[in-house]
């Protein structure tokens, strides 16, 4: 039975606590819950759109996941940082194949692609769905809804 | 049935026909017992035939008839210290996750590295949560990696290398021993002495050992906390 749970959790999804100040506007620092989707990104793990949110392993440390706003895909030009404060705000760069460009949506409190570059789409472990917890702030999170042009 | 009894019954292949009249019953044992087997099997422990050749000659040998198949370990993965320089290790291409690459770390995180002819600098600080891994074969790069380092900077894109970084959440599992070739079974690396210089197997023993202290010798360590450099 156990066995079967982590297959669940695994490979088709979970209710998880997020945490941390870097998707500020759309989710808390702490004390909410969202739906995971794992499935999707397994049966079809190149299925990622522009402004989805999405759970990654930490490119800087394998152990930690982060969730991000997906900016870029393969093949996008990108400004690294347009406040020039991480780079230069002239700085641009390709997004090489499977790779994606991700930001957090509160930017001053987020290390992400600005710091890192792109990051490989084998990193990625989910996309989140839905918040679950608390009830009055329910939401099913869209792609289109926080569209970033 | 006491408790006694329904633990030495049949086992559940044939409980279906000996006891009970309902046939279904071994099914939903083994739909009850399948996702132990999938875990232990594919979660755990994973065995898996090895193609291509850029691990030559450690894996998949010109001298081999078959493929080699290898046991690997899921496991060591979730501690970074299981994972070091000169493992083998199985890991997600950065470029297209639905292929896998096999390859050995040269690098781990804080460590100097001097580069190979493709790579577009001379010497490379592995940076933080980064591996450095590359083919045994330099020369054979049939699996053509397509990638520099994952940093800012615009990726280098190199079609002839085998040589790459990659962040560590990319590798899957390590190579614990191969299992088919049955000459070669059991673990990777304890070259043993040869007995007689006129083998061939002599010839080869000494370019595995020229290959892995020339491997070593373009690796400075860092002083990076948590990793030693591994004293072999």
């Amino acid at each position: 039975m156990a066995c079967f749970c982590h297959l669940f959790i695994e490979y088709v999804g979970k209710i998880s606590l997020m945490e941390g100040p870097s998707m500020l506007p759309t989710l808390a620092v702490s004390g909410e819950l969202v739906i995971e989707d794992r499935l999707s990104i397994h049966l079809n793990p190149s299925n990622i759109s522009r402004g989805e949110l999405l759970v990654l392993k930490s490119p800087l440390d394998s152990r930690r996941l982060i969730c991000k706003r997906v900016a870029g895909l393969p093949g996008d030009i990108v400004c690294v940082d347009p406040t020039g404060e991480k780079a230069p705000s002239t700085e641009h760069v390709i997004i090489p194949e499977g790779h994606l460009w991700i930001i957090g949506d509160n930017a001053p409190f987020s290390r992400d692609s600005r710091t890192y570059g792109p990051v490989s789409m084998g990193l990625v472990k989910a996309k989140l769905r839905a918040r679950v917890w608390p009830p009055t702030s329910f939401q099913i999170f869209r792609s289109n809804m926080a569209y970033i042009d | 049935m006491s408790w006694r009894a329904r633990f030495t019954a049949l086992p559940f292949w044939r409980s279906g026909t000996s006891d009970k009249p309902n046939g279904s019953s071994g099914l939903r044992k083994i739909l009850y017992w399948s996702p132990l087997g999938i875990v232990l099997c594919c979660r755990i422990f994973e065995v898996k035939v090895i193609t291509g050749r850029s691990m030559q000659p450690t894996l998949n040998p010109d001298w081999s008839l078959s493929r080699d198949v290898g046991l690997f370990d899921r496991t060591s993965v979730l501690v970074d210290e299981d994972i070091g320089r000169e493992d083998i290790v199985v890991l997600k291409s950065p470029n297209d996750q639905r292929r896998k690459l096999i390859k050995r770390i040269v690098a781990v995180e804080g460590d100097t590295v001097n580069t190979l002819p493709p790579y577009p600098f001379k010497k490379v600080v592995v940076p933080q949560g980064h591996v450095w891994v590359e083919g045994d074969d330099y020369y054979n790069s049939d699996d053509s990696n397509l990638f520099g380092p994952v940093r800012r900077f615009p990726l280098c894109l190199n079609p002839c290398s085998n040589v790459v970084q990659v962040p560590r959440g990319l590798i899957e599992s390590k190579l614990l021993c191969l299992l088919w070739p049955l000459d070669r079974f059991g673990a990777i690396g304890n070259h043993s002495p040869p007995e007689s210089r006129a083998h061939p197997a002599f010839r080869r023993a000494m370019a595995v050992i020229e290959r892995e202290s020339a491997r070593r010798a373009r690796v400075t360590p860092g002083p990076w906390p948590g990793f030693s450099p591994s004293q072999q």
